[in-house]
């Protein structure tokens, strides 16, 4: 029932998004000392939201359900699936080929992570509101 | 869930090649003055399609160096040759500690993503509790 709410939807993936991200950080982390290996990275939440709503029949158009109904332009998209896994560019690489930078994978790892507690306040905050809708604090 | 019970177990497979990796570092270390001894060196590398979950770190076998083992000049010895010398081993303790140094920061950088991951998991439980 509640995932038919746009909010949730969003939070979601979001959440997902973030922790994809988190995952493929932790792979980068966990091969900084693996000769050759290239870091890898995918799109970030909106890039990747911008992606996937760019699709027919993705995107979210307010449903039309009366041939009256105006259709309005375009609010907020579903983005399903994960997105992609690409090496990182830009990256130097150490003598032994190996292109994870320590610091570069801290900071993306935070971001993921702030993403995430995002997605969760933001989830948090839209059940409080449903909540207080159906008569309970 | 699926995806950090991924990063823990890649991020456990980097502390455990990390640890072995230190494990060899202090093997070579405590025989730096063993004659004849020859430094142990692991390689890592990642398991990609083959593995229970893609990217973890895997450690190969354990190789000697086979660079030349140091002369040491004492003509006393029960080993000397002829010309007073006997072979040493082949550790150089400056490698060893700074290599050393290294597994540590990884280790600690992994140990920090390890801790990550559990928050992330910990505030999705909290969704539930209110």
């Amino acid at each position: 029932m509640f995932d038919k709410i746009e909010v949730f939807k969003m939070a979601h993936a979001m959440a997902r998004h973030a922790g994809s991200r988190h995952a493929v950080v932790a792979q980068n982390m966990a091969n900084s000392d693996t000769p050759g290996y290239k870091a890898q990275d995918i799109a970030d939440f909106q890039t990747h939201l911008a992606q996937t709503t760019a699709q027919p029949g993705r995107g979210f158009d307010m449903r039309a359900t009366r041939a009256a109904h105006l259709n309005m332009s375009q609010t907020a998209g579903n983005p399903a699936g994960t997105p992609a896994v690409f090496d990182r560019e830009g990256a130097i690489a150490d003598p032994n080929g190996n292109t994870v930078s320590l610091e570069t994978e801290m900071v993306h790892g935070v971001n993921a992570k702030r993403q995430h507690d995002r997605a969760m306040a933001i989830y948090q905050s839209s059940m409080t509101i449903l909540r207080s809708s159906i008569g309970r604090r | 869930m699926s995806e950090f019970s991924n990063s823990l177990s890649v991020i456990s497979s980097a502390l455990q090649a990390q640890s072995q990796r230190l494990r060899h570092l202090s093997e070579n270390i405590a025989n730096a003055d063993t004659p004849g001894y020859r430094r142990k060196t692991i390689s890592f590398h990642t398991a990609m399609s083959g593995a229970e979950t893609p990217g973890v770190v895997e450690t190969g076998r354990v190789r000697l160096d086979q660079s030349d083992l140091s002369q040491i000049y004492d003509p006393t010895h029960p080993m000397a040759d002829e010309t007073g010398n006997y072979d040493g081993s082949n550790v150089n303790l400056m490698i060893e500690l700074s290599d050393a140094r290294e597994a540590q920061r990884s280790y600690e950088a992994n140990l920090r993503m390890f801790e990550q991951t559990r928050q992330m998991g910990r505030s999705l439980f909290d969704l539930l509790r209110r």
